[in-house]
Parts: structure tokens; sequence; C-alpha cells
């Protein structure tokens, strides 16, 4: 068979480019295989835009290299095409026997001494045969890479380059792509014969068609970084925008595709070759011998095996470095926890909750509340994400989770219902709900939770509804499920559910697909769809932060209206401090994995006692009227700090105004002196005392931003303490 | 919808045109005028050119050529220069036994691979594994080699299934159906293999959606998140990948057919070709061309029409 040779194409719905993602690239080749799935930590943290993406070439991750070497197939077909290739190239110094040598006293023999992989019909060596025919077939497959892979990069990028171009190139590549590519490789024998570098030439032609769709979608979205943007406003070249930004950014995908497509060159070549279109007699050919030995398959069946054997390990080589260094489809991204995972999560909550039911909860269970406590969260491994957290929603209330990107509150919020990622997992502390601890559950236990009792609605509307399925289905089955009714008690039901969630035209939504409708529309059906089972309390992750801001409005006032008439409550993660002005009754503010504060919002908002909490509405462009609008907004220099660098003590230490020796050891969380609020902050009595506040501070003619290092900070701070003193 | 179809239509047509004129590019690019190639070596140079001026060998090219597309396009694809037998009736006769031999190939793969690849995908840990390696292993051995030792364990060993032949479907369907059954499975091991590997990796993209967890958190069951919802998102690249593969089939059944010894063609391009028979290779090729192009859009439109967002445009 000659093997397909076209890549994955793109037809997938659309998966909305992501285009933050930096310089990852995707095997999307021939088969991207069960390569060595490189473990990835979810990545808690925002997406990749902002400062590092402008600096993006800087920070090709390095690790084509070592992803090759971690895994042992790859290794192995390094090692042996290496040799194949050293056995080849120096084959007129070691073979045995000329190619045409024939001994007549071992026809057809097996192994033996004399000639350690047997001989043909012709008392030939096969050894020597195969090795002998390496090289052409070796250096011809690498012709079609050549060709194949370069022209189809080339292609790539001028496409990626220009729109107008990209049309013309791709309906000229999609002719190419539906053409019987045999067919007409053996018409172009006919009319050159058995070159065999030319046609495997034209066959590099006829690959590289595949090879463009593979390459077009990542060098579009490679020229569309920031990068790129920045390269052309400082007047650069499109060329040399090409060639510095965009290919080094391909060239993983560049090696991996050169693998694969060797593999199916060599293939090819030796099919040619099988049905008689190989390189001109005498030279040996692997499928020419094949053909031969199959002649022979009764009374002498050895003899496909050598050669077979051979040509199927160097493909397999060449397949084993492709996928290796192609980024697998990564089964820890999944949504759903395979059966492994769920296997290896029942036993871990068994052992969980026998821990946690030893640790009796400090308050009573109130009806309807959810109380979180000392939650911690983090990847199986090791980093932590999240550590100690508590927080106490009562029934009708609104609890704002606030904090900056990679601050855990996403986590936090996932944990309650127990959809957290593969990979991470709650790591200790207790969630208390309806009298027991969520913490510890099964997945089983906690699909009787999850709709009927906690709801989730999330930040993407339009990506958390299944584009594949109208509105209507999905509302309906929802329903039937989470509240066991009939199909056309759950119609009637969905109906109402929208008109509820402020959609007019219900019954028409009802019949549409989730791409056919505006953002807004989109997230009131998700709370909708999040109201299916009577939830009585409900998880809203960044719900508007996606949305425009008039529709903003309209949604948290739809969520104010919901709490009132049903008297659920919501845990509403976000990082804009309006939306906890505007429905949040208490509020939780988070930094680094850690609650720094919490408590009622107006208190938290009149009275804030974290520095963190004081530099986030100094730094509010909104929190200030006309009037005593400073000269300079505040701002918080330096940068949320990774997992792996949180001190012993307090976290935002480095960034804060008021740090102190005080401040290394670690601090625990205080009363703030008003209501139940909570602080964690050992200079908090002191500045409520002095009434000090977070000002903007200067920033040096000379420093240059430093993205990186976050101890530049230090340096910042002590200025300000000698600017203030 | 309509306009795409038309321009599908359109494009279809282009490749046709355009496969045309290369293969009569090519036709004329081969060594040996048809009056060489049909008289054989021993005639004279009068006979040849006698031959070659009634067949307009010498003609302008452009002449040839809509000479030649006028006729075909009436289904005559002219006589073979070896046996002046009708071009166009041998491919007739021709074109059952690959259009079989391709979509039995093709379905196989399809069940089998997709079976496969949803396996490993929704296990996970070492069936996945094991299913990937398996797959590996189908892949990297070619086709005809994997045929033979078909041939050797069950012609040979067991005569379950004929080596080799084709008995036509009219004759005696049980027979044709094993006549088909070796060639079929050889060409659909690579070819699962390959659609498992698209399945699997089709599955684990749509599982990385965010719908997802919106299904989770609406407590869906995960046997319907599976085979419901995550099939369903997958199988637009699933469908495609067997299209191509179909394609790729096609155009490849050239070397099961020698193996095998089976009138389709695939054997007509391969002796076609040795012959230098220059009707029979343009005829083939554009028969070969139409039919991929054919059966490729009809599994494009099925594909968009999978697709919610262009069905409903």
């Amino acid at each position: 068979m000659i093997p397909s040779i076209a890549p994955v194409p793109a037809t997938a719905p659309a998966n909305a480019e992501n285009a933050d993602k930096e310089t990852d690239t995707d095997a999307a080749g021939v088969g991207a295989g069960a390569g060595a799935a490189t473990a990835a930590a979810p990545a808690a943290t925002g997406t990749g835009r902002g400062p590092r993406a402008a600096f993006g070439g800087l920070f090709a991750p390095r690790m084509s290299s070592r992803r090759l070497f971690a895994s042992p197939g790859a290794a192995a077909g390094i090692i042996w095409l290496a040799a194949l290739v050293a056995a080849s190239l120096t084959a007129p110094w070691w073979l045995p026997y000329k190619t045409e040598d024939q001994d007549f006293t071992a026809i057809l023999s097996g192994p033996t001494a004399a000639h350690w992989l047997g001989t043909d019909e012709l008392g030939r060596d096969l050894l020597s045969r195969i090795f002998a025919a390496a090289a052409g077939t070796l250096g011809t497959s690498l012709i079609t890479v050549i060709v194949g892979v370069g022209l189809g990069t080339i292609l790539a990028m001028v496409a990626a380059a220009g729109e107008r171009t990209e049309g013309v190139i791709s309906r000229v590549t999609e002719v190419m792509m539906s053409l019987p590519g045999t067919v007409i490789i053996l018409a172009v024998i006919g009319a050159v014969g058995t070159n065999i570098p030319v046609i495997m030439a034209i066959l590099g032609v006829l690959i590289s068609a595949g090879i463009y769709r593979v390459m077009l979608g990542q060098a579009t979205s490679l020229q569309s970084q920031l990068y790129v943007d920045a390269a052309k406003v400082d007047g650069v070249s499109t060329l040399a925008i090409s060639l510095r930004h965009v290919l080094p950014g391909l060239s993983n995908t560049i090696v991996v595709q050169s693998a694969l497509i060797f593999a199916v060159g060599m293939l090819i070549q030796a099919g040619l070759a099988f049905i008689g279109f190989g390189p001109p007699i005498p030279q040996p050919s692997w499928g020419g011998m094949i053909q031969g030995a199959s002649q022979h398959v009764y009374d002498a069946p050895w003899l496909m095996v050598p050669t077979g054997a051979v040509l199927a390990l160097t493909v397999l080589a060449a397949n084993a470095i492709g996928n290796a260094l192609g980024k697998a489809p990564n089964a820890a991204a999944s949504h759903l926890p395979s059966a492994a995972d769920r296997r290896r999560r029942t036993a871990a909550s068994a052992s969980a909750a026998a821990s946690a039911s030893a640790a009796a909860p400090e308050t009573p269970a109130a009806p309807g509340r959810l109380s979180v406590r000392g939650l911690s969260v983090g990847v199986d491994g090791g980093t932590p994400l999240v550590t100690d957290v508590s927080f106490d929603v009562e029934q009708g209330t609104v609890l704002g989770l606030v904090g900056e990107s990679g601050c855990g509150k996403t986590m936090t919020a996932l944990s309650l219902l127990g959809l957290l990622p593969s990979g991470v997992s709650v790591t200790g502390g207790q969630i208390l709900w309806d009298g027991r601890n969520l913490a510890g559950a099964t997945e089983t236990a906690m699909a009787g939770v999850r709709g009927r009792g906690i709801a989730l609605i999330s930040q993407e509307p339009m990506r958390a509804l299944d584009p594949m399925f109208t509105v209507g289905y999905q509302l309906v089955s929802a329903i039937r499920r989470l509240r066991k009714t009939g199909k056309a008690q759950a119609r009637a039901e969905a109906l109402s559910l929208l008109e509820k969630v402020g959609i007019v035209d219900a019954g028409r939504i009802l019949t549409t697909y989730p791409h056919q409708i505006s953002g807004g529309m989109a997230q009131r059906v998700a709370i909708a769809l999040a109201l299916a089972g009577r939830p009585r309390l409900l998880v809203a992750d960044e719900p508007t932060t996606a949305l425009d801001v008039t529709v903003q409005a309209e949604i948290l006032s739809l969520l104010r209206t919901l709490v009132k008439d049903t008297g659920m409550s919501v845990v509403m993660v976000t990082h804009d401090l309006g939306v906890v002005a505007d429905i949040c009754d208490t509020v939780a503010v988070m930094y680094a994995g850690q609650v720094v504060e919490s408590g009622r919002t107006a208190n938290i908002l009149d009275n804030p006692r974290h520095p963190y909490t004081l530099a986030l509405l100094a730094a509010d462009p909104h929190a200030n009227t006309a009037a005593d609008m400073p000269e300079r907004l505040a701002t918080i220099s330096g940068q949320v700090p990774q997992p792996k660098d949180w001190p012993a003590g307090c976290r935002f230490m480095a960034r804060c105004q008021f740090a102190g020796s005080a401040c290394v050891a670690p601090v625990p969380l205080v009363p703030s002196g008003s209501d139940d609020g909570v602080v964690r902050c050992v200079k908090a009595d002191e500045l409520a005392v002095e009434g000090l506040e977070w000002v903007a501070t200067e920033v040096p003619a000379r420093r240059v931003p430093d993205v990186r290092s976050a101890d530049s900070t230090v340096s910042t701070s002590s200025a300000v303490e000698k600017d203030r003193a | 919808m309509a306009i795409y179809v038309a321009k599908r239509l359109l494009m279809a047509l282009a490749t046709v045109l355009v496969v045309a004129v290369l293969a009569f590019l090519l036709v004329h690019a081969m060594p040996g005028s048809p009056g060489a190639v049909s008289l054989g070596a021993g005639a004279s140079q009068e006979a040849i050119d006698e031959v070659n001026n009634r067949l307009g060998w010498s003609d302008p090219l452009p002449v040839q050529f809509f000479g030649w597309l006028g006729s075909a396009a009436q289904g005559d694809f002219g006589v073979s220069l070896i046996d002046g037998r009708s071009v166009s009736a041998d491919l007739a006769n021709r074109l059952p036994v690959t259009a079989a031999l391709a979509a039995g190939a093709t379905l196989l793969s399809a069940v089998l691979g997709i079976a496969l690849g949803v396996t490993a995908a929704v296990r996970g840990g070492l069936v996945d594994r094991i299913v990937g390696a398996v797959c590996g292993l189908a892949v990297a051995l070619p086709a005809f080699w994997i045929g033979i030792i078909f041939v050797y364990l069950f012609a040979v060993q067991s005569s379950v299934f004929p080596a080799t032949g084709y008995v036509p479907f009219e004759v005696s369907p049980q027979d044709w159906a094993l006549s088909l059954a070796l060639p079929v499975i050889t060409l659909a091991v690579g070819g699962a293999a390959f659609i498992a590997r698209q399945t699997r990796a089709s599955m684990l993209e749509a599982l990385q959606q965010e719908h997802i967890r919106t299904l989770r958190a609406t407590a869906t069951p995960t046997w319907k998140i599976l085979y419901v919802h995550a099939l369903r998102y997958a199988s637009l690249p699933i469908v495609a990948g067997i299209a191509l593969q179909f394609i790729g089939l096609f155009g490849g059944s050239v070397i099961a057919e020698q193996l095998f010894a089976m009138p389709g063609l695939g054997q007509a391009v391969q002796t076609s070709v040795s012959t230098h028979d220059a009707p029979s290779v343009q005829g083939v090729v554009v028969v070969a061309t139409v039919v991929v192009v054919a059966v490729n859009l009809v599994l494009e439109l099925a594909t968009k029409f999978l697709d919610p967002k262009l069905r409903a445009s």
C-alpha cells in the first residue's frame, strides 16, 4: 500500500485558534501517535499574552532535544538510523561479498556462518545486498524530504505573510492533494524512466501540498503573534520576519514532518521497486529484493524476513523520532479523567475521606452553607497551587473570590465541583457542603452533587456549550437528567428557564446552535443550563470577563435577581473589583494561593487592611472620581511569584511597600476587627492606626523593564522608604 | 450551501482538467511514438510514420489535446497501442475491481480504526500504549510485505482464501467476496492503523474542549460524554481522515493488485506505463482522477454536512 501521506487536515470545528500558545508545535502529521506525552503542569496562570508574548522568540522552549532523548523509542531510532547510515556509507570497505557475487553452493539458504542473513535465489549474500541498497534508499528518501518539507514550508510561510497569495496557494495545493498520487508517479515514471532521484523529487512536490496544510495553520498563528507586529512596526521586511520570527517557530514541526515523510518516502520507494519500478538492474533495492523473495515464499519463506525487517525497522525508527518530537495529543489536558485516572482518584479519595473525617469541623454545618476549611490544591507530584484557603458562604449570599491571574481562585472554585483538571487534585482540607466533605468524595458522589446541588458557569460561554448540538438539545437533556422529567415537560421547563434568564425569543433559541448566538446570549443560555437542576450554589468562574461592558452589567444584574428570587448562593470568581462592589456580599482576596483578606464587601472596600488590597484599590483607575484623581496611578511593581518561588513567610513581601523583617515568618490569618473579617498581615493594625496608603512610585529613568526577575523590586521599595523618610 | 456545492464542483472539474493536461504532457514525454510502440521493433520507418500521421501525432499539441478531450468527454479514450482494444471498455471492466478493493479496504479500516482509536483514547494507560505500539508497527511494515505473509498463512498453509485472482460478482458472490478478502485485509492493516491514530488524536482533542467540563458539571454520564459528545466532535476530522484514506488506497491499490493478480485500474497503470501505451496511460490516469475526485467531493460534502456551522449557514 502506498500509505496515505496527507496529514491531518484542519477541519475540526473551529477550535478558536489559540494564538496565545507561544512556540508550541503540533505533530499533526502522518498520525501523531503515542509518543512520550509530556506531562503538562496545567497553567494556573493566565494566557500567554502580555510582556512575555512581545519577546516571543527569545522564550522558545528548548525542550525538543530533551524530549528526543527522553523517549526510548526515539533514542533507539536515532541509534539505528545512525548505524544504518554509517554502515551503508562504509559499505565498500566491510561488505563480505559484492552484490552480484553468486555462491552456487548456497542458494536460498538461511543464516549461516558464511552468509549471516542467508542468500537469495541466485546465491547472492543478503546482508551485502541489503546494505548496498541502503545508501541509495536513504539518500533518495532524503531528496523527497528536502523537496517536500522544504517546498511545503516555503509555501506556508509565503501564504501566511499575505492573504491573497494564501488563497491562490491553498487552491493549488487543494488540487494537488486530491490527486491519486501513485498513479501520477507511475505516469511520470513512464515519461522519465526509473530515474529514482527525479521520481523521489516529484514525489516530494506532491507531498509538499500536505506539508503546506500542516504548516499553514502554525505559520499563520506565528505571524499573528505580538512580536511579529512589533517587528513590522520596527520596519522589518516581510522576508526577514518570515525567516527570523516565523521559521524558528516552525522548526520543531519541520523536524517532525521530515522524520515522518522520510519514512513515507522509503515505503513508497520500496513499493515502486516491488512492482518493478526500482533502480535499474543490477542495482539492488529493498523492494526488488522483497519481490524476489515473494516468488519463493513457499519453498524459502525466510527470504522475506531480513529485507522486510530492515525496512520496517528503518521506518519505525523514523516514525519514532517524529512522534517523540511532535507534541503528542496531550491526554493530561483532558477534561474527562481517563479510566486509569478515575481508578486512582477512587483510591486516593478513600484515604482522604478517612483522614478528613478525623478532623471535626469547627462550626456545625448550617443548611445551605458552604464551608471551606484549609483547602489546599496542588499538582500531583509536588507544586502547590492553593494553600490553606478557608471561607464560608451562607445560603443566599454572594462571595467574591478576587485576585490576579494565577492566584489560585479558579482552582479553588473548580475544586468545589471536583472538576479540577487532570494532574491537579485536592491535597488537603475540607469542603463541607450538605453535611459531607466534598474534598475527598468519589467521582460518583460528586456526580450526585453536580448540577443538583452545585452548578458551574465559566468564562467563555461560547466554548462552554457543545458546538455540535442545538441549545435546545443541551438544555432539555440536562433538565431531563437532573429533574427526571419527560421530554415534553422538560421542553416546557427549558422555555421557562430561558425566559427566566432574560431571553425573549426562547422558542427560536432552542433550535439554534451555539455559534449562531451572541456571547451575552450564550452566557444566559449557560446560566439557564446551570439552573437546570435547581442548584443551591452556583460557582461562577469569571462569567463576565469575556463579555462587553454593557452585557456584563446585564448578566450581573441577572445573577443578582436570581439570587434574590431563588435564594441560591454564588461563589463569584473575578479579577474585577467593580464586579465585587456590584454584587458580592462578602469577598475573599487571594494572592499567590492564599487568602490574604476576607470579610464583608463594604468593609473590605471602604477599609482595606491588607497591603495587597490597599494596592489593588489604589491601582484601580475607576476608583477615583475626577475631583481627586491623583497625578500618577499607583502600581504594584514586580510579578506574582511562581509556586516554586513562594517564600515560607508572607508571599506578598517582595512587592509590598510596607514589608519589614517581621514578614519573613509564616503569617497567620487574624481577625481584622470588623465583623467576621480576617487579614493575613502582621502590619495590618499598624497600617490601620497610622492610616498609611499605597502610593504611586517613581520609575527610575534608566531602569529597563525586566519581566523575568522579581528581585529588582526590593530595591524599588527601599527607594520608596528613602523617599518617604 | 448551494454555492458551496457549486464551488466544490468547479474545483473538482478544474482538478480533472489539470490532471488531463498533465497526463497528456507526460504521455508526450514518454519515449517512443505511438507508431513505434504499436508496430514493435522491426517495423520500417514509413510504417511507423503512417501510423503516427493517422493518429495525428505530429499535429500541434493543443489540437491533439482538445481532440482527445472532446472524445474523452464522450467516453472514448481511444484504443490501446498494444492490443488495439478500446481503452474505455477495458477501464470499465477494471473499475469495479479497484473500486471494490478500495471501498472494502476503506470500510474495514474505518470500522477497525475507529474502534481501536476510541478504545485507546477512552481507556488510556496500558491499553493506549499497546494500541499505539501495534499501530506503529502496522504503518511501518510495507503493505506488500504484509500481503505476502497473509498469502503464505491463509492461502498456502490453509486454503481458506484464494492466493490470487479475482472472481467477478456476477459469476459467484461468495467467490467474489473470498477473492477480495485477502487484498482488502492486507490494505486494511495499514489503513486501520492510520485511522486509529487519527481517531485517538481527535477524541483526545475533543475531550480537551471546554464544553466537556460543562457536561460534567451537569452530571452527564461518562458514556454519554464519550460516545455521544466527544465522538460527535471528533467525527469531522475522522471522516476527513477516512476520505484521505480512500484517496490513498485508490491510487495505491497498484501494489495490491500486482501482488494478488487483480485485474483492476492499478494493474492497468502498471502495464501501460511499462509498455509505453500512451492512450491507456492517459485514459487510466484521468479515470482514476475522476473517481478519486468524485468520491472526495462526496465525502467532503458529508463532512460539511456533519458540521453544524456549515450546515445551517
